[in-house]
């Protein structure tokens, strides 16, 4: 059974179709690309997937479980969690707090309740668990506006590791990252592959062919290819553009 | 559905310059059936009229005289916002959707059809650099094999161009001079004078090799 299958998603904003009439689906356990040019509907489909746009077609069913027009705050208690293009941190508060406001059991408790939280042996460790993830174990007590950009990026998916997903989505997660950072990145996801399933958009060509296991090219609202890295890559007019040297 | 997918039925625009005499200073006539789903490349000169056909084809701008039936349905008689699903017009990357209202939408019968009979890509942004060009050739065999037509305006600048409405294109029109010809096939379309004249000598001789490639 797939973990995330989306059918027919179809998306209006006014006049504009964003998305036409979008199917894919994710197995459990797969990471899956999405590319495409910009203002393709990448991240609009990220939206419907996590709630934030209601489709006007179309439904999203997560391990077989209808979703579709759930609220994100439902979504996100089903399992899926995810990352922005535009980062969404706590810029004062450390590392491990940030972390600690990702969890399912700090949130249930309500944002009145840190300093007792704080003291809950059992949420402590899940959050060190996260940032060891990310390899910022090191760095907990320090504020997140005083991390690396790299840093910052790790702790993102931190913070969403920490809601212990079924379904990762990271939108762009190399955007901004030098090229150290990105290897970086990639031996992240590399070890969390498997482990949970993953829905990347990226634009670095070289990181998505190299990692997912399958790709959707997302244009003019529409799936226009889909298949395995080598699939992709088998098309003659790819193999002549640069694309065709990550094969 | 068997009605042909794409008829242009005595289609005429005309434009026209002043307000009480009436002069007109551009007009383009049509008159065509594309009833098979398959890929349709059109080419031709800057101003011959090719931005209008479009317009006409997916319903944004109404002919003159003549109707443009969609799947049997007349486009221009359909509510705006369901127009792009009988007919859908891409430029570069973005949908275009503007359309000139002239009859209020409720006046306007519904669209029969949920998604898109007929695809116009104008002129997108192929860059060979990138790889997508393969994903939307891919793409465009993808909806013909759907049982849609796709139709696709290039400006030949390079000799991939050509390439690539040689390989993916199955017939072509050929907009010049206020009309619209179908031509059957590329070798067809490169021995057309009117053609090679548009195309300079250089891209001409690069067609040529093509052409005689695809024999």
């Amino acid at each position: 059974m797939s973990m995330i299958e989306a059918a027919g998603v179809h998306v209006r904003f006014g006049d504009r179709v964003v998305l036409e009439s979008v199917d894919l689906a994710v197995a459990e356990g797969e990471f899956h690309g999405v590319m495409g040019p910009n203002g393709a509907g990448k991240t609009t489909f990220f939206n419907v997937l996590t709630g934030r746009v209601k489709p006007d077609r179309g439904s999203i069913r997560l391990g077989g479980e209808d979703v579709t027009g759930l609220s994100p705050h439902r979504i996100a208690a089903k399992g899926i969690a995810r990352s922005f293009q535009i980062m969404t941190l706590f810029d004062e508060f450390s590392a491990r707090d940030n972390v600690m406001m990702g969890l399912p059991a700090f949130r249930a408790r309500g944002l009145d309740m840190i300093r007792a939280a704080a003291g809950d042996r059992s949420l402590l460790d899940q959050a060190s668990g996260a940032l060891a993830a990310v390899g910022l174990a090191d760095k907990a007590d320090v504020r997140a506006k005083d991390l690396s950009y790299g840093d910052r990026r790790a702790l993102e998916i931190a913070v969403a590791l920490a809601q212990a997903p079924r379904v990762l989505c990271l939108d762009e997660p190399t955007s901004g990252l030098g090229s150290d950072g990105v290897q970086r990145l990639a031996t992240l996801v590399a070890q969390l592959k498997g482990k949970l399933t993953i829905v990347a958009i990226e634009h670095d060509m070289e990181f998505l062919f190299s990692l997912a296991d399958r790709i959707s090219v997302i244009h003019w609202g529409q799936v226009v290819a889909r298949g395995t890295p080598q699939e992709l890559q088998r098309n003659e007019w790819v193999r002549r553009s640069n694309l065709g040297k990550f094969a | 559905m068997t009605a042909p997918l794409l008829v242009l039925d005595r289609v005429r625009k005309v434009y026209t310059r002043g307000r009480i005499v009436r002069r007109p200073t551009f007009t383009l006539e049509a008159d065509l059936s594309l009833a098979e789903p398959g890929i349709v490349g059109v080419v031709g000169p800057n101003g011959a009229g090719k931005t209008t056909l479009f317009e006409m084809m997916t319903g944004s701008n109404a002919p003159t005289s003549g109707r443009v039936l969609v799947g049997g349905t007349d486009i221009h008689a359909v509510k705006y916002r369901e127009r792009d699903r009988l007919a859908i017009h891409y430029h570069q990357s973005y949908q275009v959707r503007r359309f000139r209202k002239r009859v209020p939408s409720v006046l306007l019968a519904p669209s029969p059809t949920a998604t898109p009979l007929v695809h116009l890509f104008d002129e997108p942004q192929f860059n060979l650099q990138d790889g997508y060009i393969g994903f939307m050739l891919d793409f465009f065999r993808k909806l013909v094999s759907e049982g849609r037509l796709v139709i696709l305006c290039m400006h030949p600048t390079a000799s991939w161009h050509l390439d690539i409405l040689a390989e993916i294109a199955g017939r072509f029109l050929f907009v010049a001079g206020g009309g619209v010809t179908p031509v059957a096939d590329f070798r067809s379309l490169v021995a057309e004078p009117r053609f090679r004249l548009y195309l300079g000598p250089e891209m001409t001789q690069a067609a040529d090799t093509i052409g005689h490639g695809a024999a």
